[in-house]
């Protein structure tokens, strides 16, 4: 589901609410992500963006794990 | 001193035993032609200058985001400049580590990491290697302690960034020196005490020697000559602050630094912005941007103006541009040339660019004149004889200013033998070789 | 953590002269033949450093434009070779002409061919009417005592009739090296 937010488009569901938006203030393009539940926000560059996309489902699903970074204890 | 004009066969340097060849060539009234046109000596003067003492590479405001770079040139080096995600500028040399290809082909881009197009090989932009494909041929993650090439020390002052490729030497600031008040007198010049050089690069290619230019840019001597066209169909006053009856002084500021210094001239006018030839009416809201800023004080900048500097070796603020000198053979060199932009200054910022259009790169009604005199002046050292360039004018009239800095007129040679001396003292230094 | 700024400070600025406002259809009443005549006689009157017949050409709104950096960036924020109005465009002459803008003096020797052109529409004028704009390449070839400069680009010119005569209102050239240092341009490209 999208709606319309300055800070881009949102991509939400039950469990989390981000918006992402190309940004052009830097030297090249980068993709503008931002947990609108924090604000906090992150870009991303296209070399991280293609290796996300050929990251493993098992390392993704790492990410997951809510101890991995976040909720480390 | 008398009042005499000394003659080169006064000045005389006897070299002593095992001198320098330098102390015969650089001499207090004249210099040697050879200086400009042997292949040995530019070869020496990347080794001994250009490859350890401090060079402007470039600004801050170039990249102005977190993982933002772009391609710089350190004399014979093709530098990287980025931004990493902390925010630290950093000069790596665009050399991977496995082969010695070139990492980055564009000429700016925003990446946290640089992958060689060769074989994979990935880099942090702060230089470190990340990793290479098929890791086995290596034993595994993480087995090579090897990375970009970087420039040995990075420092920057009120945003312009500098190198140096050798690991110790003086600081940034004591390199520097009394120059850092000419930079402070520039960006105390935006309303928010900050400068930005983010209008692009002009690209000037230039047959000459380098040094003709570091000498030219606070030679006051010349611009009657050489730009006595554009000065008279503009009616530019600019012209009568380069005369004999200019009050204006040429300062040598130590370090091989040197300025024309116009605030004697401007200070008699007094007139906030006529040194950018227009009134406080027609910018009100920079006026007003710097009052609030500056309160009292406002006042005397904006009657003082910009400087007119040559920081040593490749560094010249000219009022509103900026220029970047980079050595590319004995007999040929480019110049970078930008607008400056004040942070907070925008009323201002569009003129300049118009200005600094119209003035320098290959076409600039001022430049493209400086620049045919370069080269033409490059033809002429090769000719045989006479053997010298003189920078004696002025030596006679030479006074020291209450802060110690020797200062001429302003259309004299000061400027050129601030810089020689410098240029000296560097060339005759023991070469310690690249070992360290 | 990323740090988020915002470009902050950017003027104003009016559209873009090259493709700030929207390409029509090729007005009416222009032929190829008499179009490419007029760039063959532009070309020549600078090639012979004819300041005043070049001069002559020009509209009240002139735009004479040389950027860098391939199609160049906003000539009102960004540096260009050559961002002349038609009051810089006379004060170029009347320096070139006191025989003392030495990047000129001597002149060059130059030749140069127009080719491939093509018309390829037109564009709103501030008068009222639409120019025709023309696509052209060029390849000058330029000797000096420095040495011998070929010079090859993109051309982009916008012509109007002004009381009968063919008159030109922009003239970009996109050098084909302007991402690479370019030497001085002292002629009329």
């Amino acid at each position: 589901m999208t709606e319309i937010h300055p800070a881009g488009q949102v991509i939400e569901s039950e469990f989390a609410s981000v918006a992402v938006k190309l940004d052009e203030t830097g030297n090249s393009v980068r993709l503008r992500v931002e947990d609108l539940r924090t604000g906090r926000v992150r870009f991303l560059d296209a070399l991280e963006l293609e290796s996300l996309v050929w990251l493993a489902d098992g390392h993704l699903t790492q990410l997951l794990d809510p101890s991995h970074e976040r909720w480390r204890g | 001193m008398t009042a005499v004009v000394p003659s080169p066969s006064d000045v005389e340097v006897e070299v002593r035993e095992g001198g320098s060849r330098y102390d015969r060539l650089i001499q207090p009234a004249r210099v040697h032609g050879t200086l400009y046109t042997d292949p040995s000596i530019f070869a020496e003067e990347l080794r001994k200058i250009w490859h350890k003492t401090w060079v402007f590479v470039g600004h801050e405001s170039e990249v102005p985001q977190p993982n933002d770079y772009v391609r710089k040139q350190l004399a014979d080096q093709d530098v990287v400049m980025t931004r990493d995600k902390e925010g630290e500028v950093h000069l790596l040399i665009n050399r991977c580590a496995h082969r010695g290809l070139q990492v980055c082909d564009d000429k700016a881009g925003n990446s946290s990491s640089f992958r060689c197009p060769y074989h994979g090989w990935t880099y942090r932009n702060t230089g470190e290697l990340l990793g290479y494909p098929y890791n086995k041929g290596y034993g595994g993650k993480n087995k090579l302690e090897l990375g970009m090439g970087k420039v040995a020390r990075v420092a920057s002052y009120q945003g312009f960034v500098f190198g140096s490729l050798a690991a110790e030497g003086q600081s940034l600031e004591d390199h520097l020196g009394a120059a850092k008040g000419e930079i402070d007198r520039l960006v105390g010049l935006s309303p928010e005490g900050k400068v930005s050089l983010d209008a692009g690069w002009l690209r000037h290619k230039t047959r000459s020697n380098w040094k003709f230019l570091a000498e030219n840019e606070t030679d006051g001597y010349h611009p009657q000559f050489v730009h006595g066209s554009i000065f008279g169909v503009t009616g530019s006053p600019i012209g009568a602050l380069y005369s004999d009856n200019s009050t204006a002084v040429t300062r040598n500021l130590g370090d091989g630094h040197s300025e024309n210094d116009l605030r004697p001239e401007f200070r008699g006018f007094a007139e906030p912005m006529r040194w950018f030839g227009t009134t406080p009416e027609r910018v009100s809201n920079y006026v007003e941007a710097m009052n609030e800023a500056y309160g009292e004080d406002a006042e005397r900048r904006m009657i003082e103006g910009a400087p007119h500097v040559m920081i040593f070796p490749n560094l010249f603020i000219a009022e509103i541009q900026v220029f970047n000198i980079q050595p590319v053979a004995v007999g040929e060199c480019v110049q970078y040339a930008t607008a400056v932009q004040f942070d907070g200054g925008r009323e201002l910022n569009q003129r300049m660019v118009s200005q600094s259009i119209g003035s320098v790169g290959p076409a600039g009604m001022l430049l493209a004149d400086d620049t045919e005199m370069y080269e033409r002046n490059q033809r002429g050292v090769e000719m045989a004889d006479p053997e010298w360039l003189d920078v004696r004018r002025g030596l006679l009239r030479e006074s020291v200013d209450e802060n110690g800095f020797t200062i001429g007129s302003a259309t004299d040679e000061t400027g050129m033998r601030g810089f020689w001396n410098h240029y000296k003292s560097l060339m005759t230094a023991p070469d310690e070789g690249h070992e360290d | 953590m990323s740090v988020m700024t915002e470009k902050t400070g950017d003027a104003v600025l009016p559209p873009r002269p090259d493709n700030g406002t929207e390409l029509l259809d090729v007005p009416d009443g222009w032929e190829a033949r008499e179009v490419e005549q007029f760039l063959y006689r532009e070309a020549r009157l600078a090639d012979e450093n004819d300041y005043d017949g070049w001069e002559a050409l020009w509209t009240d709104d002139a735009i004479y434009w040389v950027p860098v950096d391939g199609e160049g960036d906003h000539p009102r924020a960004t540096v260009s070779i050559i961002f002349d109005n038609r009051n810089r465009i006379s004060t170029r002459m009347k320096q070139v002409k006191t025989g003392k803008r030495y990047a000129q003096a001597p002149p060059s020797n130059l030749r140069r061919i127009i080719g491939n052109v093509e018309l390829l529409g037109g564009r709103a004028n501030a008068e009222g009417g639409v120019d025709i704009e023309i696509g052209a390449n060029v390849l000058a070839f330029e000797s000096r005592p420095r040495g011998n400069t070929l010079w090859g680009g993109r051309t982009t010119y916008r012509l109007r009739r002004v009381d009968g005569q063919i008159r030109l209102a922009y003239k970009k050239v996109v050098l084909v090296d302007n991402e690479q240092a370019v030497p001085t341009l002292g002629f009329l490209i």
